[in-house]
């Protein structure tokens, strides 16, 4: 599954060798990249797992590499290696959301740890984003009639209220209830609210 | 402040203007004065003259009536002897005419009035007398008659150029006129007879009528001058004769003369050496004014110079200043002008050294391009400056001192000193910069084969602890094995890098590279004030890089200086001593500093190990390797004197 694969730019061969042979004895699934360009023509914003990334290459560098990928909204965590680390350039491409910043020499065993942390918090955020996106697709086949309705329902008003709110009959707003019911998968408001809540606060539009 | 001192003044020059008058005045009345006194004195002349004519006409007149009057008397006294016969008659008449009478005829009448007798008998039948009349007068013969006293007669001509007058001069017997005798007097002979010479000499006398006209006149010279002559009125005759006296025109006196002229000559050169005078005091004056506004022009110009201005005697006595030199040192002219070296001015420091370049300029040996010298003002700061003298020549072109001018440069020194710094500064930065960019290449050069050697390794240790066949490991530990090649490559390679080939060895001396590498710190041995003690013995060859050499020995000598920062500076010193024992040159750097704490003595040569704040910790270090380079050997110990000494023993070249 192409969701879990560690991609590691580097321009030396053997420390790209190397370290692919490192994540295999870990069983972890790797791919290789020579040069930052090469990466970025590959890349794009499904894109999960864990990207291993070289500072200091020629043409572009790793820090460019990494601007470029947040440009593409590609979320893939990001743990840069470098032999010329400095505190001011690990502090801002952490602030800027690299999952972590290793100076070498590195300890090797740690290293497949944390990468395996990232792994598994790419995962945990694409299987997020995935229900996200199902949810949003669900809310989407609401008419606006219907989305009236469940902002009231959510707000846990009586369908009497809501058809004196709304200025049309309480028959009609059972009706528009159970269509809501159906699309959205749910048996009840309670499981609707349950259902709706990883969208946030922030009311369907 | 000056030389001397000059009024400064236009305006005295117009308040003695007016003294330029005075002797105008004096000269105007001197002339003046001749002028009146020639005239007085020609005017009491001519007073004189004209009294002294006064006098001698009335003498004269005098004289001529004494002789009509006498000639009167002696005619009145003829008696019958002469009147009766011709012969007596003539006697008579030649008695009168004997004594210069200026009578020249006799005639006797009787008391008819005809003429009896007559000496001389000759008459002119033109002759006319008493205008118109027979001769002698019918008229003054009856005047005379009737009178009983003398009676002359009217002047007529005789001849044609002479004129003459009768006296009718009556004879009585016994109560009775029995004749009248007549005298004739030819008026020129009157005057020839009665005139004395000198008289003659002195006027031209003559007889007027009283119409003007000359009757007669005794005379050598013709002169036409009339005015100045003086008439007296001579009347014998009663018809208005008179005497006439003109002055000839007699030389002035030689004397007079030559006092009037010397007079004027004199006036004339008084005139003219005032002139002469006057002019040089308005040229004299033009000069100081010109030497004033000179004087006033460098006056200022010097006032106004950054420049000082010293000038000493041959003695080394200064004997002037400017007030930029004053400003310089902080001393009033007043207190250096006058003072004999050591001046007040010199920097305490530097007596030997300022004593000696003085000396040099006032035996004419000073340098000529100008040098550096520190003084001290009077607040005690220490200045540099530069001085440049030149000799000072008088107006007779003799020499007599030595102007110097002096500038002050201690803020060029001091911003020559900073900027010095700063770019030792910035030298010392860019090596270090240099050598961390080295430092970082090699570092990445070894983290990639490093990295790729651990992370086999890991890998084939993760495997075998999964109980992987051991095949399958074997691949990454043949690749980690490969890493570590390369790894000892770029070890190998910085390695050559480093180590300098002994290609550019050559034959040199080592004393010559000693004076090298003190000449690189001149400047800083200099400002701290250290002595160098060299101690050359030997002419020690030996086969090296120069360059390499001299680098050793500039961090060698800059250590020395650095650590003598605390020292005082009266015990700041560097010894250097050079010697040849066993194939092998021995030099040693003592210097007198803070020394080497004996907990850091066995790292001292550590690169990277060191004991400045500023320090990279590669100087000994590369000595050292610089030495044994050379084969050669570096070490140190305390120096007994405090502070520390370097030893370096360098094989000799084999010759």
């Amino acid at each position: 599954m192409s969701g879990t694969t560690t991609h590691i730019v580097d321009d030396d061969p053997a420390v790209r060798d190397a370290l692919k042979w490192l994540l295999q004895s870990r069983d972890v699934e790797s791919r290789t990249w020579e040069s930052a360009q090469e990466f970025l023509a590959f890349a794009s914003r499904d894109l999960c797992g864990c990207l291993l990334l070289d500072v200091r290459m020629p043409g572009m560098s790793g820090i460019e590499l990494f601007d470029r990928l947040r440009a593409l909204q590609c979320r893939l965590p990001v743990i840069f290696l470098t032999g010329h680390g400095d505190v001011p350039m690990a502090v801002q491409a952490l602030k800027d959301g690299a999952f972590d910043f290793i100076e070498k020499p590195y300890d090797d065993n740690a290293l497949v740890d944390k990468i395996l942390a990232a792994v598994d918090q790419d995962n945990k955020r694409s299987i997020r984003e995935n229900s996200i996106r199902l949810l949003e697709q669900k809310v989407a086949q609401l008419t606006h009639r219907e989305q009236e309705v469940m902002q009231r329902i959510l707000a846990g008003k009586l369908n009497k209220v809501i058809a004196d709110e709304l200025g049309i009959a309480m028959r009609t707003v059972e009706v528009h209830r159970s269509h809501i019911f159906e699309k959205m998968q749910v048996r009840s408001a309670v499981e609707l609210s349950q259902a709706i809540s990883p969208l946030g606060n922030k009311p369907p539009n | 402040m000056g030389l001397s001192t000059p009024s400064p003044s236009g305006e005295r020059t117009s308040r003695w203007r007016w003294l330029w008058i005075l002797p105008r005045l004096a000269f105007i009345l001197f002339v003046g004065g001749v002028a009146l006194l020639l005239w007085t004195s020609d005017r009491a002349d001519k007073e004189e003259r004209r009294a002294t004519l006064i006098s001698d006409m009335l003498w004269l007149e005098q004289n001529l009536r004494f002789h009509l009057t006498r000639n009167e008397e002696l005619l009145g006294r003829i008696d019958l002897a002469h009147t009766t016969n011709a012969a007596g008659f003539e006697s008579f008449a030649r008695t009168m005419f004997g004594f210069e009478s200026g009578l020249r005829q006799l005639i006797w009448l009787d008391a008819d009035g005809t003429v009896r007798l007559a000496h001389p008998i000759t008459m002119d039948p033109s002759l006319v007398g008493d205008a118109g009349e027979a001769v002698p007068s019918r008229q003054s013969f009856l005047l005379a008659r009737s009178l009983g006293k003398p009676v002359y007669g009217k002047a007529y001509p005789y001849f044609t150029n002479d004129w003459q007058f009768e006296v009718h001069v009556p004879v009585s017997r016994e109560g009775r006129v029995v004749g009248v005798a007549v005298g004739v007097y030819r008026i020129r002979d009157l005057l020839g007879d009665s005139v004395p010479w000198w008289l003659a000499e002195r006027y031209r006398i003559s007889i007027v009528e009283d119409s003007g006209k000359v009757l007669g006149t005794r005379s050598k010279v013709e002169s036409a001058v009339t005015d100045e002559g003086y008439q007296v009125g001579f009347d014998p005759p009663g018809w208005g004769l008179a005497l006439h006296a003109v002055p000839y025109h007699a030389p002035r006196p030689v004397a007079s003369i030559l006092l009037s002229a010397s007079l004027i000559v004199l006036a004339m050169v008084v005139l003219w050496s005032l002139w002469i005078l006057r002019r040089h005091a308005v040229r004299r004056q033009a000069v100081e004014e010109q030497l004033r506004q000179e004087y006033a022009f460098r006056k200022a110009m010097e006032d106004s110079l950054d420049t000082g201005m010293r000038a000493r005697n041959l003695d080394g006595e200064i004997i002037y200043v400017n007030p930029a030199f004053c400003r310089m040192v902080g001393w009033p002219a007043a207190e250096l002008i006058g003072r004999r070296p050591p001046m007040p001015y010199w920097a305490d420091d530097h007596l030997d050294e300022t004593r000696a370049i003085h000396d040099r300029v006032l035996a004419g040996e000073g340098p000529g391009e100008g040098f550096e010298l520190k003084f001290k003002r009077r607040n005690g700061e220490v200045i540099d400056v530069l001085i440049h003298e030149a000799p000072l020549i008088d107006a007779h072109g003799k020499h007599f001192g030595w102007m110097g001018s002096m500038v002050d440069i201690t803020e060029r020194k001091q911003a020559s000193e900073r900027a010095r710094q700063q770019q030792d500064h910035l030298q010392s930065t860019a090596r270090l910069v240099a050598m961390g960019e080295m430092a970082s290449s090699i570092a990445h050069e070894l983290n990639q084969p490093l990295a790729a050697i651990s992370s086999y390794c890991t890998g084939a240790a993760n495997m075998l602890r999964n109980d992987s066949p051991p095949a399958e490991v074997v691949p990454a530990l043949d690749k980690a094995v490969e890493q570590a090649k390369r790894a000892g490559q770029v070890i190998r390679r910085i390695y050559s890098l480093a180590r300098h080939s002994n290609d550019r060895f050559e034959l040199i001396s080592l004393g010559e590279h000693i004076d090298a590498a003190l000449a690189l710190m001149e400047t800083d041995i200099r400002n701290r004030g250290i002595r160098i003690n060299l101690d050359i013995q030997a002419q020690a060859l030996i086969e090296g890089d120069p360059v390499l050499l001299e680098q050793a020995l500039f961090n060698l000598f800059r250590n020395a200086v650095e650590s003598m920062r605390d020292t005082a500076p009266d015990q700041r010193q560097i010894s250097v001593a050079l010697a040849c024992a066993d194939h092998y040159a021995r030099l040693t750097i003592a210097d007198q500093g803070c020394g080497i704490d004996a907990s850091v003595a066995d790292k001292l040569f550590d690169p990277l190990f060191t004991t400045k704040a500023e320090g990279m910790g590669m100087g000994l270090a590369i000595c050292r390797s610089v030495v044994e380079n050379h084969r050669g050997r570096l070490s140190f110990e305390a120096n007994p004197e405090g502070g520390t000494m370097f030893h370096i023993l360098l094989p000799l070249a084999a010759t």
